[in-house]
């Protein structure tokens, strides 16, 4: 059976909040005081010396607001621009247009999250599990510990020691890139190998990071439902204990899935942080050199992307999530 | 009719005790976990209020030889700048520690404002703060923060602790908004509630007196969640290098220290005091938080067992 008008009301979420973010990514330039589009205008000014295109300038006008049109003709003009996929040109990484660096960018990033958060999900919760089924004994304590001071420790010194110990001390694992060069890019064994051993060290650091609030966010779910009627109910039936441990579990799942969807929003954060540090070739790394040149079309073309990679992870694990949970499922008919 | 069951409205008139204050905090330190976070936390804002009067040398200055291991002289060494470690990190305590809880008291404000109206609110209302939420919740807080601090760079301003704050607040009130609203749903439905509203007593009054303090203990407990947010997002804005870095905090110090790449060149004593000292504020926030959240809570708590062994009543004793 099919969700229907769930997965309508969801669609329509996600619509809503898409058009928001591109409404915000159009005005936050226009609303900063001290017009930061003048910066961008005089800065491809000067890379592109005599040679730059007047039509491309005329473009950019148009774009970041110099020009004196009305509002909504800037607007529209930028709606128009985005359906047909053209987010400016770069300055710090000149005559490449936006879109291009983020194509292949993006890719590398999308990979880091979705391996990340779905290893981190499945081992922070079974630790979770094992906590609260096992809660206040030594080896809970020890797990308990262990999350808070993971979840506690800033996420970007980790990734710096990480690196330290394993890729230049060590050199176990590569210092930066997401491929070695002797490899040919496509779907063959050696790139893949290769691809999961660069992403090695970025992902073992995010895993440890984020692995926390799965750990302690379990633990607590699990703790009031281990003592609930109805596990006792099931312990009278004469269930096996691990048959009831998994009756527990999944009930105290739910909640964790919910914030899932929530969850992705976080981890691209803490991803865009870690890959600049590993010179891991997502968006991340030219975020930092974005920032560094006030590369404004780079920023906003960054920005918004990686929004919309989020907001489609959330529809889809909002749907998924409508198969998973009954009641879901009747509230949405 | 009796008069005096309306001269005795109290529902509507709650005096003020200095005990309803009083009383929660005692219930904080009866738990072990909260007792422990309050502890360090204490520490740390002592820690903090002392470092503004008693560095050992002026934190700003350039005035030692560079990376200077530990020493008598030097606690934590020198860094490569030839600035005293330590003074450094004495005096950015009280900077971290404050933009940590105004981030806390401002975003726990707002989210218990914006989450508990929209529980308590019409079914339209709700489910367009909810959407609001939801899109402050799914846009990650670092890309705005970049956003925002090159927009700043752009006309040579960087961002000091004011702005800062601000833009923290922007992006991590969304979370306690939606803890609040989905209690406070569940919490409208009870009698109490009901009982109220037929007696007269207005919505406002219901929303701000009664809800606030029934779901007081989750109010504490998404206080410390939202200040740890606020501390480790000081050090992402550091750390993206859109902050005053001419200021001292935990943060700048890290900024520095990695920019000058303090873990490559084994000054180790310069990246790891203030990464511990981050830690262990974050962790006396965790600790206050699941405490808290034990206390809202009770099926959480750890309870011993002692008498039951005896043949005596089931008879529980908090430990």
């Amino acid at each position: 059976m099919i969700p229907y008008k769930y997965i309508f009301k969801k669609s329509i979420a996600f619509l809503v909040v898409l058009y928001a973010a591109i409404t915000l990514n159009f005005l936050l330039p226009r609303l900063i005081p001290g017009d930061p589009a003048e910066v961008v205008y005089l800065a491809i000014i000067k890379e592109g010396g005599g040679s730059v295109n007047p039509v491309y300038i005329h473009q950019l006008e148009a774009e970041y607001g110099i020009s004196n049109a009305p509002m909504y003709t800037q607007y529209l003009q930028y709606l128009e621009d985005l359906l047909h996929g053209n987010l400016g040109i770069s300055i710090a990484f000149f005559p490449e247009p936006v879109s291009s660096i983020l194509s292949e960018a993006l890719p590398w990033t999308l990979y880091l999250v979705i391996t990340s958060i779905v290893i981190s999900f499945f081992i922070g919760n079974r630790l979770g599990r094992y906590a609260g089924i096992n809660r206040n004994t030594f080896r809970d304590l020890l797990i308990d510990l262990f999350s808070m001071f993971m979840a506690s420790f800033p996420a970007f010194v980790l990734a710096f020691i990480m690196l330290d110990i394993f890729s230049v001390d060590s050199g176990i694992f590569p210092i930066g890139g997401a491929y070695s060069s002797s490899v040919n890019i496509g779907f063959n064994m050696p790139f893949i190998v290769s691809a999961i051993y660069h992403s090695f060290l970025p992902i073992l650091t995010i895993i440890l990071t984020s692995i926390g609030g799965w750990v302690l966010g379990m633990r607590n779910n699990i703790i009031p439902n281990v003592n609930s009627d109805f596990i006792s109910f099931s312990e009278n039936l004469g269930l096996q204990k691990e048959q009831i441990n998994r009756i527990a579990y999944r009930n105290a799942i739910l909640p964790n899935l919910t914030g899932f969807s929530m969850s992705i929003g976080l981890s691209v954060s803490g991803v865009i942080i870690e890959e600049s540090i590993f010179s891991y070739p997502g968006v991340g790394l030219y975020m930092i050199t974005a920032i560094d040149s006030l590369d404004y079309p780079l920023l906003q073309g960054i920005f918004l992307m990686v929004i919309i990679a989020v907001l489609v992870g959330n529809l889809v694990v909002d749907i998924l999530y409508g198969f998973f949970d009954p009641r879901i499922r009747q509230e949405g008919e | 009719m009796n008069h005096n069951l309306f001269k005795n409205r109290s529902i509507n008139k709650i005096p003020f005790k200095f005990n309803k204050i009083i009383k929660p905090l005692k219930i904080l330190l009866t738990n072990n976990k909260a007792k422990a976070g309050f502890i360090i936390l204490t520490g740390m804002i002592i820690f903090g209020i002392l470092g503004q009067f008693f560095t050992p040398y002026n934190p700003n200055k350039y005035e030692f030889a560079g990376s200077m291991p530990p020493s008598y002289a030097h606690i934590l060494g020198t860094t490569v700048y030839g600035q005293d470690v330590f003074s450094q990190l004495f005096y950015g305590a009280a900077p971290t520690l404050l933009v940590g809880f105004s981030v806390g008291i401002i975003g726990t404000f707002i989210s218990i404002f914006v989450g508990i109206s929209a529980g308590f609110a019409s079914e339209r209302l709700n489910s367009i703060v909810t959407g609001i939420i939801n899109i402050f919740l799914i846009i990650p807080g670092v890309l705005l923060i970049m956003l925002f601090g090159s927009y700043f760079l752009g006309i040579h301003e960087s961002l000091g602790y004011l702005p800062t704050i601000l833009i923290l607040v922007i992006t991590g009130w969304a979370f306690g908004a939606r803890t609040f609203r989905s209690i406070t749903l569940s919490i409208a439905k009870r009698d109490f509630i009901l009982s109220s509203m037929l007696i007269g007593e207005s919505r406002l009054s219901i929303m701000f007196r009664q809800i606030i303090r029934a779901i007081f203990p989750v109010i504490i407990s998404n206080f410390f969640f939202t200040a740890m947010y606020g501390t480790m997002g000081l050090t992402f804005v550091e750390y993206l290098g859109v902050g005053n870095l001419l200021q001292i905090n935990w943060g700048t110090m890290l900024y520095w220290a990695i920019n000058n790449e303090a873990y490559l060149t084994g000054l180790w004593w310069w990246i790891l005091p203030p990464s511990f000292m981050i830690s262990i504020l974050m962790f006396s926030f965790i600790l206050l938080n699941f405490g808290m959240d034990e206390i809202g809570n009770p099926s959480l708590r750890r309870f011993n067992r002692k008498k039951n062994k005896k043949g005596d009543i089931n008879e529980f004793t908090e430990n």
